[in-house]
């Protein structure tokens, strides 16, 4: 359905700003390997020129499936960036959340590598959808993702860095978990106690609450609002 | 004789297919794919120049070259990156990069800037041994 009634405020244009950057960045790295392997190709050609050195077949088949392998990584870049955009133009809907993090996941990918986190997807056990705009739920699930990762830069040199989501079990009530190694001396319910943050939340609906085992947080739904 | 280069980034296949067109190109090229891994090889080899991707996991573009920096003064650094803005290539070059080039970068160019890298490196090299030799006739009395 289209959107006829919202523009993303200041905070979400520097959001969109911020993923548009990394994507780009990712593709100026494959555009890179593509032209290396492009560059030894033409050696290869250069070389075989006078006669001496033929083109080995396995050497150009091994560079050929190198291109591939960038061009595929671009595609599917694209393809998620595409999605991303349009996520702006969509208007209230029933999201599935799993998609968005998923999402979210492969298109912050080097934002999230640079803080040398990896993070990990576990399936839903249900269908966790939540009723929403789709570039705001998008948002949020990024603002997750960054916060753990601020919390992973500042925790012990010990601490595993990674971050696990998953899912709740009751469709009813959604909530999405963003788990990690180590525990916050600010307290997991107000990890999203800024201006912007609790803006965010309310666009969507949702709060934020302890995780009930473990180190981490979950964004629910607010039940009155389904 | 041939550039030493080394040459880090975190992007493996990058690094595969570059150091093999630089030895082709009859360079000896060591790689890294992180910054901290460059700065322990430092310590036990020397190399004419660093070709270094400016965005990387762990430690940043510029910290990196502080360091770098600051361990070998005389290492002359050629900085890669996706976007060069106006604003990163000032800061690094105050640092004290060489150049910077944007990714992709053209291999004849950037192995132009490596052997003029070299030249740099040997000139300032040769005016560190120059002051030396200098400070120590000055102060034995030459």
């Amino acid at each position: 359905m289209p959107n006829h009634d919202l523009s993303p405020d200041r905070d979400g244009v520097t959001f969109f700003s911020t993923l548009s950057a990394a994507v780009t960045h990712d593709m100026k790295n494959f555009l890179a390997i593509i032209n290396e392997n492009a560059g030894l190709l033409g050696d290869l050609a250069v070389r075989a020129r006078n006669g001496k050195f033929p083109i080995d077949p396995q050497k150009a088949a091994l560079i050929s499936e190198k291109i591939r392998k960038q061009v595929n990584r671009a595609d599917e870049m694209i393809k998620q960036f595409n999605r991303f955009s349009h996520s702006m133009d969509r208007s209230q809907e029933v999201v599935d959340m799993e998609e968005m993090v998923h999402l979210v996941a492969g298109l912050a990918e080097r934002i999230i590598r640079h803080h040398e986190v990896f993070l990990t997807v576990t399936s839903a056990p249900v269908p966790c959808r939540i009723q929403g705009h789709r570039f705001d739920l998008l948002h949020l699930i990024f603002r997750a993702v960054e916060i753990t990762c601020e919390i992973l830069d500042n925790a012990p040199e010990d601490t595993q860095k990674q971050v696990a989501v998953s899912f709740g079990s009751d469709p009813l009530l959604p909530e999405i978990c963003f788990m990690i190694d180590t525990d916050t001396a600010a307290g997991w319910d107000t990890l999203f106690d800024t201006s912007k943050n609790r803006a965010l939340l309310d666009r969507v609906n949702m709060y934020v609450k302890k995780a009930g085992r473990g180190c981490g947080f979950c964004l629910c739904k607010t039940r009155e609002t389904q | 004789m041939s550039e030493k280069v080394l040459l880090v980034d975190d992007e493996k296949d990058f690094l595969d297919i570059m150091s093999e067109r630089m030895q082709a190109r009859g360079m000896t090229v060591k790689t890294a794919d992180s910054a901290d891994k460059a700065l322990a090889m430092l310590e036990n080899e020397s190399f004419d120049a660093i070709v270094m991707d400016f965005k990387m996991p762990g430690m940043d573009g510029i910290q990196a070259l502080k360091n770098i920096k600051t361990q070998k003064p005389e290492l002359q650094i050629i900085l890669l990156t996706g976007y060069a803005t106006v604003e990163k290539t000032v800061e690094a070059m105050k640092i004290g990069a060489t150049d910077l080039l944007e990714k992709p970068a053209d291999l004849e160019a950037l192995a132009a800037k490596i052997k003029q890298a070299k030249a740099d490196k040997m000139l300032l090299v040769e005016k560190q041994t120059e002051e030396k030799i200098k400070d120590i006739l000055q102060r034995f009395g030459g």
